[in-house]
């Protein structure tokens, strides 16, 4: 008994204590930071408690942030998951057996691709002299000048076009896998039930697969939060303020700007704690 | 009119032809069963039926309208699967109304029937409930009620009772049975099961490597099959067979075979002197044989299997093993010597090359 009782803690215990370490030193010491005044161009510092987090809800940047990381969160989440089930639907019903595997290993390139590297092909993509995805506007209107990145109404969605490029082409995959993997007598039963094809899918299929689907959309919500590389290699939070999500905000406002550590240790304490509580309560409501 | 024609039906995979130039005609109200090994094709067929599988020549037409290219949800049928088929993620009244909602049949209307036959086959209690809360012989009966509720012209059946235990799949081919006697609808029936078969169909169509071997009526093909194929796989336990050789033996005729000289009128057969033949007997056809009688088949019993009522006793007689089915009070002992015989009116001649039945039309 003892030494199958000892065995699991033998395994389990320092893995878990290097983790611990890993994980709750950093957070345990932003959060410090965060009730403190520490700027990276004085050496002293006092404790101020939350006056960090009062500062907060009165800087309207920060709300903007807030914002836009909520905005980012929807708009790619949703435009990802819509192209993934359009194509992974759209390869299951009309490609062949092996164009489908040419279509998965093409799709699954953009995601391979490191996003600094898929940052600055986009980037010189929207170019608006040069890009080639600006390239039809210039030829339509006869030269006219294009430059969704610097337009603050369409920054936003030029940035997570590259984000839905790398991730809603890969989940596209995934979709046409699971599909694949259903059992065929379902989807038989439809059609002599006079469902047509995309009522099949609509109704059957999907349904059929709404626990798998709602993992991946999990996967993409806290891919989603990882956005600083891309957006500060394609926009670096312009123009303005308007692709400036709450890292982007905190990095400024801790590096780049102002020095402000505990101000920027604030925001990332509060987007701690949104996150978790989201994510939580999502994750119930899925389950329930 | 007919409710199903096939004709010069094929099908291929690529260079695999799975079946070749099938005619057949299904008649309205008629309860035909597809039954065959494993691999001869009847589902395959079925599934043409149904348009789940595309027909590679020949024509297929039901209630008189030529289907080939039509939707599986145009062709008026119904079809009950093996593994049931049924939605996972719907209530058992979703599952049963699906086809009606995309009928879009108003919603009391559907309502109405529904209830009606989930009355029929007694499922009022489960309407609320997911298919994976009900067993197999429950959710085999939602697949009916499914199939059911479209009304269709034509029933298709794919193994329904394969997946079940035993006794369920006695139960539920009473209730198949009850429910072909008050529909009368036409139904196709794929099974492997020779009593599902013997005991549903009107009439069956055994298949073999995608070609039809023999059609009739379950007593026809019992009584009169039409080649060795059919009587070895029709009837349990197995025929017997007895390759043997024919002489002329003034007006009858003499088979010796598997060390035993047997005598026979002959009337019923094509018989030559000098051909080969397989002399088929059912093991219940072998009698005990009293005193006296003719057409003796002797060897010590090597196996006997205890059936309840009966026995199976297996023999070696001139190297071949033959069965005989006794009632149970006359089995004889393990490697005790036994003596049967059996009447000449019971007895299948097939051919020794082609396998054709020599009996007389």
């Amino acid at each position: 008994m003892r030494r199958r009782s000892s065995l699991p803690v033998t395994f389990l215990v320092p893995t878990l204590a290097i983790l611990l370490v890993l994980s709750m030193v950093p957070t345990l010491y932003a959060i410090v930071i965060a009730l403190q005044n520490r700027e990276l161009s004085a050496p002293g510092y006092s404790w101020v408690w939350f006056s960090n987090f009062a500062d907060l809800f009165t800087d309207r940047r920060f709300l903007n942030a807030v914002w836009v990381s909520v905005k980012w969160e929807i708009v790619t989440v949703i435009a990802t998951m819509v192209v993934a089930v359009g194509l992974g639907v759209l390869m299951f019903e009309v490609a062949s057996p092996r164009l489908r595997n040419f279509y998965c290993l093409l799709f699954i390139i953009p995601v391979l691709l490191p996003r600094v590297s898929a940052a600055f092909v986009w980037k010189f993509a929207y170019h608006p002299l040069y890009g080639i995805a600006t390239y039809p506007y210039r030829l339509i209107t006869g030269g006219l000048i294009f430059d969704p990145l610097s337009k603050p109404g369409t920054a936003l969605f030029a940035v997570a076009s590259v984000d839905v490029w790398q991730w809603g082409l890969f989940f596209a995959v995934i979709v046409l896998k699971l599909l694949e993997t259903l059992p065929p007598q379902p989807i038989e039963a439809a059609r002599l039930d006079q469902a047509k094809r995309w009522q099949i899918h609509a109704y059957v299929t999907l349904p059929m697969l709404k626990a798998p689907l709602i993992s991946l959309m999990f996967v993409k919500m806290i891919e989603s939060l990882r956005s600083f590389d891309l957006i500060y290699v394609m926009t670096r939070g312009g123009p303005g303020v308007a692709t400036e999500t709450l890292d982007m905000y905190a990095f400024s406002q801790g590096f780049i700007e102002s020095g402000k550590v505990s101000y920027a240790s604030a925001m990332a304490v509060l987007m701690m704690i949104a996150t978790v509580i989201t994510f939580t309560m999502l994750w119930k409501r899925v389950q329930a | 009119m007919s409710a199903i024609v096939c004709s010069h039906v094929d099908k291929a995979y690529g260079a695999t032809t799975v079946i070749r130039d099938l005619n057949l005609a299904i008649e309205e109200h008629e309860f035909v069963v597809f039954l065959g090994p494993s691999g001869c094709g009847k589902s395959t067929l079925l599934r043409m039926l149904a348009g789940l599988e595309n027909i590679s020549g020949g024509e297929v037409s039901i209630g008189g309208k030529v289907v080939n290219d039509l939707e599986p949800g145009d062709r008026g049928i119904a079809m009950v699967f093996q593994n049931y088929a049924l939605y996972p993620h719907m209530t058992i009244f979703d599952n049963i109304a699906f086809g009606l909602k995309r009928q879009k049949v108003p919603a009391a209307e559907i309502r109405k029937r529904v209830e009606a036959v989930s009355r029929t086959l007694g499922l009022e209690r489960y309407l609320g409930r997911k298919p994976t809360e009900l067993s197999g012989g429950q959710q085999q009966r939602v697949a009916i009620a499914r199939a059911m509720i479209k009304t269709p012209k034509v029933f298709l059946f794919d193994e329904p009772l394969s997946n079940l235990d035993a006794k369920l799949r006695n139960h539920m081919r009473v209730e198949i049975a009850r429910l072909h006697q008050s529909l009368k609808t036409t139904t196709v029936y794929v099974t492997h099961d020779q009593l599902e078969a013997m005991t549903l169909a009107d009439r069956i169509v055994l298949l073999k490597d995608g070609v039809i071997e023999q059609i009739g009526s379950p007593a026809e093909i019992y009584r009169r099959p039409g080649n060795q194929f059919v009587a070895g796989f029709i009837g349990t336990p197995n025929m017997n067979f007895i390759e043997a050789t024919v002489a002329r033996n003034g007006d009858g005729w003499t088979l010796t075979g598997a060390g035993t000289v047997l005598s026979l009128q002959g009337g019923d057969f094509h018989l030559r002197h000098g051909d080969r033949v397989v002399l088929g007997i059912r093991p219940p056809d072998l009698k005990t044989a009293q005193a006296g009688s003719a057409n003796l088949l002797q060897g010590t019993a090597d196996l006997i299997e205890f059936h309840g009522n009966d026995a199976l006793v297996t023999f070696g007689s001139g190297g071949k093993e033959i069965s005989a089915l006794v009632p149970a009070r006359e089995c004889p002992e393990l490697r005790a010597p036994v003596r049967y015989s059996f009447e000449e009116d019971c007895i299948h001649l097939f051919d020794g090359e082609t396998g054709k039945s020599l009996r007389r039309q």
